[in-house]
């Protein structure tokens, strides 16, 4: 780890402000991953905000049909959040899901949605449920926000606020873990909204979280986990690495996708 | 995850005469140790080190500062082969906090000399490996940095000294190192084939520094021309890491005035550390003081010498103050001494009726870009026969460098390779000659009456009950309710198997240990041992021990380790050799104790010896009341009551058991469960079964770890190692292993006093063979009949699809 001085920002204007006024300066949310990768000398930022004390960043409500969750909140309050588990339950299962004890009790929803780690669970979630990003200073839906591994239509010094997520009548989700990072090796959220059926997967795509829109046509109408059993994506547009190729992806985006249609209502996490 | 069980005790075979240990010719004060045994052992004591771990109260190395102390970073070789054209340190010298900067061209100025590494394992009963055509093999000498050339991704090619951590990591980065670049070689197949364009060391241009032949090959080529059934496979035990929770460290300090180096430095045995590092730095064992209290976590990983020991103690010297290192995660994964890494070739010879006739193994291990053991392919050789009454064989061993991390005995160092080759060998040959495997391996395996056997290769098996091991496991898993078990997983869409594998295991370890026992007037006795913890309860076992062998409570015995200003001979923890040694020597030098207690008992009361009698701790003048205890004796005039004692001990022993695995697979993830586990093993005496349960649980998740997730990946292309995290190297975890149903089997030792052979290995030596057996039974519906590990899900997704396409195939 390089040098860098540290700040603990009391409010969001003075997180601006500092962000605004600082050089080389990086928000600190969870950390989880801007600690490892500090510690292995890979980012050298010379000051670190902290926003996890941000009272505007905290709180988890309705607004208006709209499930709000501030940015800090952490994974283990989404998941112990008895409004999420009543209105989006497989979210707080997906939340429940991510890391251990530890990161769950640290990381944050919009350190995980700002980062865009092509493995991370809750861009799956956003994408698939139609949230809007809420940032310091506009609206951003899901289907723009996200665009390739670890870049989001973020702006220099744009900090999200909350994810504004509409209610579904229904939402499943399905993960595969890999074996040694407890990440999604592939995972898949499926949500039916106004008769419509989004279906997003992470952890397999080449360009991070993705639309999978194909299952989305053959499960229209009728979200039965039979109607895709031989579908899958492409492979050229899928992960390969030492943990699974592209070709084995493919067939962990179907399996946890039907595992997700299978699971509505909640989720399906091996 | 423990479920212990009572355990099975079975009686002891018949001591063989020229292996067995002879109470008749120890001295008479053994008779107490004999009668002594057991009040405390063989009992679950609550380990006595527990409570200091816990509470945060544990000496790790990096636990140790000392006034004015500096930091040392290490800058590392990103290339697997190159040839250093010159080192420039301007810049890291010029940068804040700098103290030195120090490469090889400094460490051949000083005259610094090669670690000794000292490969050879050296009992009288080890296997003798040599160079081809004979002689002493070259290794590799391993100077504290190198000079010519780098070998290996991550090797240290200069040390950067100064005020901060964090100041010597940052001037590391500013040390510029010209390198050439040189063709690499990363698999021990390409490196022996010959025509290897990479030439690890130009002193052996083939890279095949061993070549040994054992075995009788007029006798095994007869026996395979006349049999009925041939079948051979290759294997390749891949390379996995220690990954010890304590990332090793340094702390080193040179004293001017006295000319004397103190170094604090976690390991598996300070003695061998301490005679090691003064051979490095040219001087004499007693100018270096080695402290290793606690340390946490070693598997072999630790029990040789590490550059940065050296290079601390070097640079403590140069710069005149303290210098400490503290290994990095990353750092760990690059540089930590390795495991496995064989490749194995073997042949098995049988009659019509499954008897089997002759083995031929070849054997090649991946040592790396140096030689540091040749411990696992040594310990391998000698058992390539396993537990199976193989009349004839013959073995190739060889052991090559490449361009990777230098190899080390590894948990249960060579017999997980060769136990995994035999074990599914003989799946193969059931297969082939269409007999159950169970009774296949029941008419081959080594009965009891031919104990001590003489394997095919030489190596004396001192005792054992392996078709017993074999029932008891199958009943302890429950091996006749798996049809019932199969039927309702298919009925869930899973796919349900089982492996088992006999296994029979080597210990033998550095020969020499010494005891010291000091009887205190204030009613402690102190042992002072040379073997090194990380986690084995020496603390509490060793104690039961003596608090037997003294007749007093064991709360009053603790066990001094890890000072080599303490302990001054001492051959450290490995290759299960701990109690077995500690346990002899200290039951020796109790009875030295014993004697001279009763000695000055007599003296005391001023009667004649044989009037002495003893009761506990108290002692007696016979048909009197008049007593004096143990502690009492100790504050007498006549001096500290104490005695030290050396012994030599070469004769193996061999541990022995079964172990059987289940899976449940999700052929849709290929996702594998471990669903049961039972294991027996024969460990001899057992001090304390409950250290005794939780080390062959550490064990199983060890070996189960490497069947299942562990795998030091590396890219063909770059050389580079991939897997240099937990984000992508697989660690074995609670929740992915079902709770074990282990039990162990006492069957005597005829070699040592105490009946010793060994525990813990015992849970990793088998458990490669046990997953991949059980995967592969739980596959075989579907057709695959081969696959390696690590069984990860696309691993078997791919042999799934394989077996598909070859059905196909067939079908076409």
């Amino acid at each position: 780890m390089y040098a860098f001085d540290y700040h603990r920002a009391r409010s969001l204007e003075e997180a601006l402000k500092l962000f605004a006024t600082l050089d080389e300066a990086t928000f600190l949310a969870g950390g989880h991953t801007l600690l490892p990768t500090m510690k292995n000398r890979l980012a050298a930022p010379e000051n670190l905000i902290d926003i996890s004390a941000l009272p505007e960043l905290s709180g988890i409500g309705m607004q208006g049909g709209v499930l709000r969750i501030g940015a800090a909140m952490t994974h283990h309050a989404v998941a112990a959040s008895s409004l999420v588990a009543e209105t989006i339950p497989a979210l707080a299962a997906l939340a429940g899901s991510i890391g251990d004890v530890q990161v769950r009790h640290v990381g944050t929803m919009g350190g995980s949605v700002a980062n865009n780690d092509p493995a991370a669970d809750y861009p799956a979630a956003v994408l698939s449920l139609g949230a809007e990003i809420e940032t310091d200073r506009r609206r951003i839906p899901a289907d723009d926000f996200f665009q390739g591994l670890y870049a989001t239509a973020l702006e220099e010094g744009e900090l999200i606020v909350a994810i504004r997520f509409p209610v579904p009548e229904t939402a499943g989700y399905g993960k595969y873990r890999n074996p040694a990072s407890r990440y999604a090796l592939a995972a898949s959220f499926v949500s039916i909204r106004d008769g419509a059926v989004r279906v997003a997967v992470t952890g397999a795509g080449k360009n991070g979280v993705f639309r999978w829109e194909a299952a989305e046509q053959a499960l229209m109408g009728h979200c039965s986990a039979s109607r895709i059993a031989d579908l899958r994506p492409e492979s050229d547009a899928l992960l390969s690495d030492m943990h699974a190729d592209a070709a084995f992806r493919a067939n962990l985006v179907n399996v946890v996708t039907r595992r997700a249609a299978e699971h509505l209502g909640g989720a399906s996490i091996v | 995850m423990t479920r212990a069980k009572t355990s099975a005790v079975r009686k002891a075979s018949d001591s063989a005469p020229d292996i067995a240990w002879r109470w008749d010719d120890a001295p008479p004060d053994m008779d107490y140790v004999r009668e002594a045994l057991f009040r405390h052992i063989g009992k679950p004591v609550a380990r006595k080190e527990d409570k200091r771990l816990l509470t945060g109260k544990g000496r790790f190395t990096d636990d140790f500062n000392l006034p004015g102390q500096t930091y040392a970073a290490m800058v590392r070789s990103p290339h697997p082969h190159a040839r250093i054209l010159g080192i420039d340190a301007s810049a890291a010298l010029a940068a804040p906090g700098v103290l030195a900067v120090l490469t090889g061209v400094d460490v051949l100025a000083d005259g610094l000399g090669p670690i000794p590494h000292n490969p050879l394992p050296k009992t009288n009963f080890d296997m003798k490996l040599s160079a081809p055509g004979g002689g002493a093999p070259f290794i590799g000498p391993h100077l504290l940095l190198p000079a010519d050339k780098v070998r290996h991704v991550g090797e240290a090619v200069a040390v950067v000294v100064a005020e901060s951590a964090a100041q010597a990591m940052d001037a590391a980065e500013l040390v510029d190192v010209d390198y050439e670049e040189l063709d690499f070689v990363i698999d021990a197949l390409d490196a022996a084939s010959g025509s290897c364009p990479s030439v690890v060391w130009d002193e052996v241009p083939d890279n095949v520094f061993v070549e040994t032949h054992f075995g009788d090959r007029e006798a095994t080529d007869a026996a395979f021309a006349r049999a009925a059934h041939v079948v051979e496979a290759s294997f390749h035990i891949d390379r996995v890491t220690g990954v010890p929770m304590e990332p090793r460290a340094a702390l080193a300090a040179f004293d001017a005035e006295s000319g004397k180096y103190t170094l604090y430095a976690g390991s598996g045995g300070a003695v061998r550390q301490k005679n090691e590092l003064a051979e490095v730095l040219g001087i004499e064992p007693k100018s270096l003081r080695v402290l290793s209290f606690d340390v946490g976590g070693n598997f072999g990983t630790r029990n040789r010498t590490y550059v940065e020991f050296g290079l601390t103690l070097w640079a403590s010297r140069r710069v005149g103050r303290p210098v400490k290192y503290t290994a990095t995660r990353s750092e760990a994964f690059l540089t930590d001494y390795q495991g496995r890494d064989l490749h194995t070739t073997v042949a098995l010879a049988m009659d019509a009726e499954g008897r089997f006739l002759a083995m031929r193994a070849d054997n090649l291990s991946n040592v790396g870009a140096r030689c540091v053991s040749l411990s696992p392919l040594s310990k391998g050789s000698g058992l390539i026969t396993g537990s199976y009454d193989i009349p004839a064989a013959t073995l190739r061993s060889r052991a090559v460098f490449t361009n990777t991390m230098c190899t080390q005995a590894y948990r249960s160092s060579g017999r997980p390779e060769v136990t995994y080759a035999i074990e599914r060998l003989v799946e193969i040959a059931a297969k082939q000659i269409g007999m159950d495997p169970i009774e296949l391996r029941r008419r081959n395996m080594i009965a009891p009456d031919r104990m001590p056997y003489r394997n095919a290769v030489g190596q004396v098996y001192d005792s054992g009950t392996y078709e017993t091991n074999m029932d008891q496991a199958m009943a302890l898993f429950d091996w006749d309710g798996f049809a019932a078990r199969r039927e309702e997983a298919t009925a869930r869409g899973m796919l349900l198997g089982r492996g088992l594998a006999n296994y029979v295991e080597s210990s033998i370890g550095s020969p020499r240990e010494r005891a010291e026992i000091t009887v205190l007037p204030d009613g402690r006795i102190e042992v002072v041992i040379g073997t090194q913890p990380s986690g084995q309860g020496h603390e509490t076992s060793f104690a039961q021990v003596v608090a037997d062998m003294l007749g007093v409570p064991v709360e009053t015995v603790t066990i001094i380790i890890g000072d080599t200003d303490v302990v001054s001979v001492g051959g450290g923890s490995h290759s299960g050799r701990s109690m077995r040694h500690a346990g002899t020597v200290m039951a020796m030098a109790s009875s030295e104790l014993l004697a001279e207690a009763r000695r000055r008992a007599a003296e005391h009361f001023d009667v004649a010896l044989d009037r002495i009698e003893r009761d506990g701790d108290q002692y007696r003048v016979a048909g009197t009341n008049h007593t004096v205890g143990l502690f009492e004796l100790a504050a007498l005039p006549s001096g500290p009551l104490a005695v030290a004692r050396t012994n030599e001990m070469h004769t193996p022993v061999f541990p022995n058991g079964t172990a059987i695995c289940e899976v449940e697979i999700d052929p849709e993830l290929c996702h594998v469960e471990i669903t049961r586990y039972a294991t027996i093993d024969d460990v001899g005496r057992c001090i304390n079964p409950m250290i005794v349960h939780g080390q062959t649980h550490g064990g199983i998740a060890q070996g189960v770890g490497q069947a299942m997730w562990e795998l030091c990946v590396t890219d063909p292309d770059s050389g580079q190692p991939l897997a240099g995290s937990f984000m992508d190297y697989g660690m074995p975890r609670a929740d992915n292993l079902p709770s074990f149903d282990a039990e162990i089997a006492e069957v005597i030792s005829p070699t040592n006093p105490l009946g010793i052979k060994a525990g813990g290995e015992g849970g990793t030596t088998p458990a490669l063979a046990t997953v991949t057996l059980a995967v592969l039974d739980a596959l075989a519906p579907l057709g695959v009949t081969d696959i390696k590990m690590p069984l990860t899900p696309n691993t078997i997704w791919r042999a799934i699809g394989e077996a598909r396409q070859q059905e196909k195939g067939v079908m076409e």
